[in-house]
């Protein structure tokens, strides 16, 4: 066990080292790595945002029919009827246009506004919920609705939050895309580095396998070089986007509320900071266990 | 102990270094392979050390044949053996005591135990106030003690040493060949080669001499 630690620490050690010979090349390098770290990152916490905005927007179907003005109490009653008979209605609720008059005046406080005006300016309406949810149900309801008498307008206001909720998820998969062509490339430069730094030290390389050493002890070190250069990349990803969050946010959070919306941009929560820095991590080891494995295999330490 | 039994080995351009070589060494003894340039010594010593295999035959070390050991048990063996070579094969973007460090840091050993036999071992070959310059400020023969200290910090059962004197003046190659002695005074078995045997006059050794790639002469030195 103490030896196993301390071929562990000497190659923690190693590394730790060889990153500080050579301070340019190992902050451009982590750099590269924390750019394409932070793109995907600042993108998912966006997406998360959106969603989590999203979740509480309600997306389920709502029919809302308006008669016109000229619509009596009787005729709207009437006109109930018949919705009731289509069949393709889960619920109606009858709003008289004295309840919306005061609706409006209590929600939006245009009371002051309205206070001239004779006649009340809002029709009877109907709030349906309808049975169906597919397209092809709703645009038959939609045209049984505008077919009957007195009907001014026929609105089905949830489309938007439909079309908003494929767009998140469709963004998602772009995230996920995104994300898994930059852990790539973060696979790629952190293996190019640790194949540069193989060839400076082929030497060492050559001389340990001389006098003993086994390949896990040789590739020990460049692991967790990769593995420090991914953490610190991840590190800074983190930094630059709770920067970010905390800069574009208050100005998003200011503009949201101008809208009347409820929506905050969020920085990662200590979790998602603490899988990103560990992903980084991993990743910085994948990819220098890529390059060594690559570099056993070309026989290079031979020569 | 190493055994070679009817070892050839050919390289890759046809060229035969090693013919039928038989050949055994028991342990604790001391061994000097003698020959010109070019007749095979280097290739009998990087055969025993299992850095180059046989093309024919076999060769045992501590009855281990290195043709069937895998990599890693290859490497365990290695660890076991001190190894001199010709060129040095010292690291120089590494201090004096962090060469000697080296085999012991594959074997996992602690820093403070390092820190202990790395300076005993200096200590040995007269470097112990040089253990923080760069090898490369050292002279040829310096350089050379560097190696042989790099060679036994690990306490190996057997030393092979290529050449360890041919590039030194007759002082330091006898200072060398005296530390090879102690060495095997204490049980360590010890191979080397060597192009002439100057210097050898005062040890107890058996000599084998290599023409092209054939034992040509065998005998016991009395010192």
């Amino acid at each position: 066990m103490q030896a196993w630690l301390s071929t562990h620490t000497q190659a923690l050690t190693r590394a730790y080292k060889r990153m500080r010979t050579q301070p340019l090349a190992t902050a451009l390098s982590i750099a590269v790595i924390a750019i394409a770290i932070l793109l995907p990152l600042a993108l998912y916490i966006v997406f998360a945002n959106i969603t989590n905005a999203a979740s509480r927007l309600n997306t389920e179907p709502n029919v809302n029919v308006y008669l016109a003005l000229s619509a009596t109490d009787a005729e709207a009653k009437d006109i109930e009827k018949k919705i009731r008979a289509l069949g393709s209605a889960a619920s109606v609720a009858f709003i008289p246009r004295e309840t919306a008059l005061a609706e409006m005046k209590k929600r939006a406080n245009l009371g002051d506004l309205l206070v001239g005006i004779d006649s009340n300016p809002l029709p009877h309406a109907f709030a349906i919920k309808p049975k169906s949810t597919d397209t092809a149900s709703l645009d038959a309801m939609r045209r049984d609705l505008r077919g009957l008498a007195k009907v001014e307008t026929v609105t089905m206001d949830f489309e938007w939050a439909k079309k908003l909720a494929r767009f998140v998820e469709f963004a998602q998969r772009i995230v996920f895309l995104i994300s898994a062509v930059l852990a790539a490339a973060v696979i790629f430069v952190i293996g190019n580095t640790i194949r540069l730094q193989m060839l400076t030290q082929k030497d060492e390389i050559i001389v340990a396998r001389l006098i003993g050493a086994t390949r896990r002890f040789v590739r020990r070190p460049f692991l967790y070089f990769g593995a420090l250069q991914g953490f610190a990349a991840g590190v800074i990803a983190v930094i630059a986007v709770i920067g970010l969050t905390s800069w574009v946010g208050s100005e998003v959070n200011v503009l949201a509320a101008s809208y009347g919306a409820d929506f905050q941009l969020r920085a990662p929560t200590i979790s998602q900071a603490a899988w990103v820095i560990t992903g980084g991590a991993i990743l910085g080891w994948i990819g220098a266990f890529v390059s060594v494995s690559m570099y056993w295999r070309q026989g290079e330490w031979k020569s | 102990m190493i055994t070679f039994s009817a070892t050839t080995k050919r390289y890759p351009n046809g060229f035969e270094a090693l013919k039928g070589v038989s050949l055994t060494i028991e342990k604790g003894e001391m061994v000097a392979i003698t020959g010109h340039s070019g007749a095979g010594k280097s290739t009998l010593l990087r055969l025993a050390a299992g850095i180059e295999l046989a093309s024919v035959g076999s060769v045992l070390v501590n009855n281990q044949n290195l043709a069937k050991l895998k990599e890693a048990g290859l490497a365990v063996l290695r660890q076991n053996l001190g190894l001199v070579f010709q060129d040095h094969k010292l690291l120089f973007d590494r201090l004096v005591f962090d060469n000697v460090a080296l085999p012991l840091e594959i074997a996992g050993f602690t820093r403070i135990e390092t820190g202990k036999r790395v300076r005993a071992a200096l200590d040995k070959v007269g470097l112990l106030n040089r253990e923080k310059a760069n090898p490369i400020q050292l002279s040829g023969g310096e350089q050379q003690r560097l190696c042989i200290a790099r060679a036994i910090v690990n306490r190996p059962s057997i030393l092979i040493a290529d050449e360890p004197t041919g590039n030194l003046d007759q002082a330091y190659a006898a200072t060398i060949l005296e530390l090879f002695k102690s060495f095997n005074q204490v049980g360590v078995t010890v191979l080397l080669s060597t192009h002439d045997t100057l210097g050898l006059e005062r040890l107890a050794y058996r000599r084998i001499n290599i023409v092209q790639g054939i034992i040509a002469e065998e005998q016991v030195v009395s010192a």
